[in-house]
């Protein structure tokens, strides 16, 4: 039969390595730092390693790493360390920065008034993302709070969105709201009928 | 007994894309009745009044409700050639461009995990001695992996029922199986003892690196299952379990993409697969 049975071990696709985690972070290869962060995420300075590291790595998959790592850990702390990237020219970075936050819900939640209370629009648009996982009544409440006075139409699409899947009828009249103060405003009257129409429709 | 629930068009929407954000599980508006049945199912079980109330329910993650809707979907039972145009895809696709850089002897390792109580990676070789021209070619080893040990005894014993073979045909379980009576087959000694199995739980990194680097890996219907922060661990390792440019096969349903931005999509005729990218010096 041509299929073998391999009894023998299997090398591991990465040895040990003998070189500190912080060596390898800041001379090793891109093998090598992912190696190294993948592994840094069990020790007791894993989060001054990770914001050191983070702020100066350039490899999405290396990031990516990192920014898992945080999740893993999963406290404010840890959630603090990925914030700034919300800010991040780079839309790439803002994304990672985002999907870690929400892999740690309940750190993030720390963070979360804060956010939705920046003054970068971006960064509040965002901050609806994470609101997303919030138990639905904490997501509402808190989401129908920033539309009743978010002057920025991006943010509340963005807001509006979230509703859509946690709102319900308390959720209609703060929508209804929001549309009128934006009534020239084309797709956030859309965002409206829409998050109304799946609230509405699953309220009946 | 409350009326079956007339899903709207907007819950059917609020649903699907709640499952896709938690689970990565997608589903077209041409699976909406499949997915009515399985959620009426749910609703009912759950004493819920309303698809409103069933929804809010499942948000909440209480008494693992997202689990059991997802158990609904995926039928956890296994059998011999399930999916098996991921399978005609491993033979007419994925394994064609893996050989191309290697030469006749070479390794080929395959891995399914988790593996259950074997019907996967024995349906893999069969499969492979059944369709792959090459097979002769090249050492070709598959290893099972699971978190349960009790599916993995199962597994090594290698006994089946008809319901397991269903979807195999008599000359193949001539082939491939002796029979023990007349409800129960085993896998060849020969067969049976070309399947490596061990236990592995896919988000202790320490428990996947010693697998080694595969060049595909079957994992179905498993990561669904996993909060955010498990699966981008699992992913990371199946990445590491990966050689560059191995192929990673999920569920019909699932989609790596809303896990992880490591692999690339692949589009072949018979199956959407994940790949790890061949590696590239960069500069850092």
């Amino acid at each position: 039969m041509p299929l073998i049975r391999n009894t023998t071990p299997t090398a591991e696709p990465h040895a040990l390595d003998e070189r500190k985690p912080a060596e390898l972070l800041a001379t090793g290869s891109d093998e090598e730092r992912w190696i190294a962060v993948r592994n840094a995420a069990e020790t007791p300075e894993a989060l001054s390693l990770l914001t050191r590291a983070l702020s100066v790595e350039r490899v999405p998959r290396v990031r990516e790493a990192m920014f898992t790592a945080l999740a893993k850990i999963a406290t404010p702390e840890s959630a603090s360390v990925a914030l700034p990237y919300l800010r991040s020219e780079d839309a790439g970075l803002r994304t990672q920065a985002l999907d870690a936050l929400r892999a740690m819900p309940a750190s993030a939640a720390e963070h979360l008034s804060g956010l939705l209370d920046d003054s970068d629009p971006d960064v509040r648009l965002l901050a609806c993302e994470i609101a997303r996982a919030l138990p639905t009544d904490d997501a509402s409440r808190v989401l129908g709070e920033l539309l009743e006075s978010e002057t920025n139409s991006n943010v509340c699409s963005a807001a509006i969105e979230v509703l859509a899947e946690t709102g319900d009828a308390a959720s209609l009249p703060i929508l209804a709201r929001c549309a009128a103060r934006f009534s020239d405003d084309p797709f956030l009257a859309f965002a409206v009928k829409t998050a109304s129409g799946r609230i509405g429709s699953s309220e009946r | 007994m409350i009326d079956p629930p007339q899903m709207t068009e907007d819950e059917f929407r609020r649903l699907a894309e709640f499952l896709y954000r938690r689970t990565g599980m997608v589903f077209t508006e041409s699976k909406r009745y499949y997915v009515e049945r399985r959620v009426w199912e749910r609703i009912d079980a759950t004493s819920s009044s309303s698809f409103s109330i069933y929804f809010a329910y499942l948000r909440s993650e209480v008494r693992d409700e997202v689990e059991q809707l997802i158990n609904a979907f995926t039928v956890n039972e296994t059998y011999f050639y399930r999916e098996d145009h991921q399978l005609a895809c491993l033979t007419t696709d994925l394994l064609r461009e893996r050989v191309a850089t290697k030469r006749p002897g070479d390794p080929i390792r395959i891995w399914s995990a988790p593996c259950s109580t074997g019907e996967e990676p024995y349906s893999i070789a069969i499969w492979l001695l059944e369709n792959w021209k090459d097979v002769d070619t090249y050492d070709i080893e598959i290893v099972g992996s699971d978190i349960d040990t009790r599916v993995l005894e199962a597994a090594t014993e290698g006994i089946f029922g008809k319901r397991a073979l269903m979807r195999l045909s008599s000359e193949v379980i001539a082939r491939y199986f002796h029979e023990l009576d007349d409800e129960r087959w085993q896998i060849l000694d020969d067969l049976r003892q070309s399947v490596r199995f061990s236990r592995v739980n896919l988000v202790e990194t320490k428990e996947t690196r010693p697998q080694g680097r595969f060049d595909v890996i079957f994992c179905r219907n498993v990561l669904i299952y996993f909060d955010d922060e498990s699966r981008r661990v699992a992913a990371e390792n199946l990445y590491e379990n990966l050689l560059p440019g191995g192929y990673i096969c999920l569920g019909h349903t699932e989609s790596m993409s809303r896990i992880s931005p490591l692999f690339e999509i692949c589009r072949y005729s018979e199956a959407i697969v994940y790949r790890r990218p061949e590696e590239l010096r960069r500069a850092r």
